[in-house]
């Protein structure tokens, strides 16, 4: 393919010259790279990343792996383990549940489509934001500290996680529904929540309810780090050996946890798929 | 039983769809409105039930103004006007049943269509309306599993549950073929018949707009160009109408005389 | 079809037809049924105190009282230190997801490679999907140590089944024209992939990078759960060990206002790059002179159409 030489041109058009990048892909490469680099620098607002350190580190002794290599199988037959994997499961269900109720009429509101009015939307809208923008660990603290310790701070901050996700998802598919349900529902002289019951809740149910069932498994996997701020769950499990150093035990209550989630995942996709 | 006066509407845009129009329909009458799209067709029949405010002009049914800023009072208007539609507007995902619920919203409580559960008048009304368009043995099949010409009759049954006293349709065999849309239009004109509704009905095509109407209502440019019994409509009306001669597009038999 | 001719024979028909008995709807009811019963069944079960419950509206009053009353203007400085170290875990840690992600996205699109190879990469995906950020960070932190680094690595590592999941998405929905005109033109594979394909979907995938760049911000709250630097260790210290809830309240308003912020820019970023330069479809300004039609005619009132929200993906 190379040393091809081409002949010479005798066509009377002028050949246009390859058009310059578009000015926005130029300065979002730029920019891209910029942010990049002004964060990994190692710097008073940059977090230090050094790709060389880290493959130095990976020598390092590791008894965290060293404890996955002989993995304590007979820590999930333990009591407190198995009172772990149950107590996350109740927090996600009791979560995603009460999560999924309050998210609905939000996420109704929180569309063009589905607000009566400009007001409600814009303030809908912001809340929604408002929710979405804080952490559930930061849920699970400030719970943790007003009400105690347990499952209960634990199921606060995934049901406000859930309202976040389903609310959000949700909305988004609102504004894109045939319309002309909701024209004959004004028709046939219905208000705006008869409107929103007949003519668009039908239509959104199946993504409402897959987004549901998905968020379930957000919740399962969320479960894991709340036990870290004392709001009950398998995450509990997970600190309390962490912090004595019982790697292989850790070990083996994440590989089991591993295998719920990848399970709770397969089946609830199917059902989505029997959903849609 | 409708009447418009001096009824004028300018979209945002600055378009004009309708330009001053009069008009006044008896009680039982099956009114046909031809003209080309983009003529006001649509416009005229939403304005009957506030769907589309005029920006001048009134427009009655029976003795009430219709005004959509009033809510309570459009709602009313609505529920004694049906409407049927192009595309039918059916919720797919649902049985044909709770479709012609719809048009018993006006008389549910909010709280019970919350629930979805309906009276048992209702059900019986809605019951009634499938077996008036003869369809009553797909009560209980989504919407999705019907044809074209089913889920026409459907939309025709919601109409008709609303126990109406008016009935707006707006092309209503538009995306039907040529036999299902001559069905339509004769269960239109016998319900209109049987139940002494008031029709409103817009039609592109001129040998169904001539084969049903009582009456024919001519609209160009928004403005009313023609008002005639359907039988007196002939090729040069038509060709008035549509400012245009005519071609094979604006009959539903492409063979059709006309 | 046929349509009465008589009144008399539509009277009989209408005999003849009989109405539908009310069909039982099993699946709705099986799933009313779960529904219940995991509801109630976990309320029933889970360890929570009854007090727990009838204190919670007095105590979160109290508590949002103490944390909004008067702001501790001093502790904003520190807070938006803080969450800028947060937002570089998230920055860093999305783009180690996207570097690692990339190759396996392709390996998993099913138009491009066979089903053995496309089956395999999406288990890898899903390995990554299913383990929660808190393993990985706790895996890294003999190698890196309690350090924003190991929060953007496992951030990275945990992004990479989700954005390579929706990546793949992308791709299996790319034009398959030009994928044929390299075929045609003798292309191996690679440059295929090269010439073809990632042309059409690096924008689609560089929106769903800063999508997933708005998820890690909340992400990498996790942090704090073993104290490794950021808005979240600063507000797990504020509220649980100092009880200095006015810094607390403080802190929280930093990182609500800037993780909003944040959101809205790189919104309209991921909106720019997918729509291109022009603007969102002007309300009524392409429609309006098209009444007939059946098209549902602009009313004044609520904007009718909406801009979309970026990709309608899960998180």
């Amino acid at each position: 393919m190379t040393g091809a030489t081409a002949p010479p041109t005798t066509s009377a058009f002028r050949r246009p010259t390859k058009p310059p990048p578009p000015a926005f892909a130029i300065w979002g490469t730029i920019g891209f790279i910029a942010v990049t680099l002004l964060f990994a620098w190692d710097w008073r607002y940059g977090i230090g990343f050094s790709p060389a350190e880290i493959i130095e580190n990976l020598g390092r002794r590791n008894p965290i792996l060293e404890g996955a290599r002989n993995l304590d199988w007979s820590t999930l037959a333990s009591p407190t383990v198995i009172a772990g994997f149950v107590e996350t499961f109740q927090m996600a269900a009791i979560a995603t549940i009460l999560g999924g109720i309050v998210a609905l009429p939000l996420a109704l509101l929180n569309s063009v489509t589905g607000a009566p009015n400009r007001t409600v939307y814009v303030l809908v809208k912001n809340f929604n934001s408002f929710i979405r923008a804080i952490p559930d660990l930061i849920y699970a603290v400030f719970f943790v500290a007003a009400i105690g310790r347990g499952a209960m701070p634990g199921i606060l901050a995934l049901f406000f996680l859930s309202v976040a996700v389903i609310a959000k998802l949700t909305s988004d598919i609102v504004d894109g529904i045939d319309p002309g349900p909701i024209e004959s529902a004004r028709a046939s002289g219905a208000t705006h929540t008869q409107m929103l019951r007949t003519a668009v809740l039908p239509q959104i149910l199946p993504g409402y309810t897959s987004f549901a069932l998905y968020t379930f498994e957000i919740n399962l996997r969320g479960s894991a780090v709340l036990g870290f701020v004392g709001a009950g769950g398998i995450g509990q499990v997970f600190n309390n050996y962490y912090q004595r150093g019982w790697f292989d035990r850790l070990a083996a209550v994440v590989v089991g946890f591993f295998v719920v989630v990848f399970i709770v995942d397969r089946v609830s996709i199917a059902v989505r798929k029997r959903l849609l | 039983m409708i009447t418009f006066e001096h009824a004028s509407v300018t979209y945002p845009g600055g378009v004009q769809a309708l330009k001053d129009v009069s008009l006044t329909l008896e009680e039982g009458e099956f009114v046909v409105i031809v003209g080309l799209s983009g003529a006001g067709k649509s416009t005229l029949i939403r304005a009957v039930n506030g769907l589309v405010p005029l920006t001048s002009g009134t427009c009655r049914v029976g003795d009430q103004v219709v005004d959509p800023t009033d809510k309570r009072a459009i709602r009313a208007l609505r529920a004694e006007v049906g409407m049927i539609f192009q595309t039918h507007n059916l919720v797919k995902r649902t049985t044909v049943l709770n479709n012609v619920l719809m048009g018993r919203l006006h008389r549910t409580a909010t709280w019970r269509t919350l629930l979805g559960t309906y009276t048992k008048e209702d059900v019986e009304i809605a019951m009634q309306a499938l077996e008036r368009v003869e369809i009553v043995e797909k009560a209980y099949v989504r919407a999705s599993n019907l044809s074209g010409g089913q889920q026409q009759r459907v939309g025709i049954a919601r109409a008709l549950a609303q126990q109406p006293k008016v009935v707006l349709a707006d092309e209503p065999t538009a995306s039907l073929d040529p036999p299902t849309s001559h069905i339509v239009m004769r269960d239109l004109k016998r319900i209109c018949r049987e139940l002494n509704i008031t029709m409103l009905v817009n039609l592109h095509f001129l040998d169904l707009a001539r084969a049903y109407a009582d009456r024919i209502v001519g609209l160009r440019a928004g403005e009313l160009v023609y008002d005639g019994p359907g039988a007196e409509a002939d090729e040069t009306v038509f060709r008035d109408i549509y400012g245009r001669s005519l071609t094979a597009d604006d009959v539903l038999e492409k063979q059709g005389t006309l | 079809m046929n349509g009465p001719t008589t009144d008399e024979q539509a009277r009989q028909r209408l005999e003849e037809i009989t109405r539908p008995e009310k069909p039982f709807n099993r699946f709705k009811w099986i799933v009313t049924a779960v529904l219940l019963v995991m509801f109630l069944g976990s309320s029933a079960t889970v360890d929570v105190q009854l007090g727990q419950i009838t204190a919670l509206p007095e105590r979160t009053v109290f508590y949002l009282g103490l944390m909004f009353g008067p702001p501790d203007l001093g502790e904003i400085p520190r807070a938006t230190t803080a969450m800028i170290e947060s937002l570089g875990m998230a920055w860093i840690g999305t783009m180690i997801g996207a570097a690692l992600s990339f190759p396996l996205a392709f390996l998993a699109a099913t138009n491009l490679f066979s089903k053995p190879i496309v089956f395999v990469a999406r288990q890898i995906l899903n390995l990554f999907r299913a383990v929660p950020e808190i393993v990985f960070l706790i895996m890294l932190l003999p190698v890196t140590g309690l350090t924003p680094v190991s929060v953007a690595l496992a951030l990275g590592i945990s992004s990479i089944g989700t954005l390579g999941k929706l990546s793949a998405e992308v791709i299996e929905g790319i034009d398959h024209g030009p994928v044929e005109a390299a075929d045609a033109a003798g292309g191996g594979r690679l440059q295929r992939i090269r010439w073809s394909v990632i042309p059409q979907v690096i924008p689609e995938i560089v929106a769903l990078w800063l999508y997933r760049f708005e998820i890690n911000i909340r992400n990498s709250a996790v942090a704090g759960a073993v104290g490794a630097g950021g808005i979240g260790t600063l507000l797990i210290r504020q509220i649980s060990q100092l009880r200095d809830w006015a810094a607390a309240g403080t802190a929280l308003a930093v990182m609500v206002i800037l993780t909003l912020i944040v959101d809205t820019i790189s919104g309209r970023v991921r909106r720019r790059i997918i729509r291109g330069p022009q603007r969102a479809v002007d309300i009524g300004a392409d429609e309006d002179d098209d009444d007939g039609g059946g098209r549902t005619p602009k009313v004044p009132g609520p904007a009718p159409t909406t801009a979309g929200n970026g990709p309608l993906a899960p998180i």
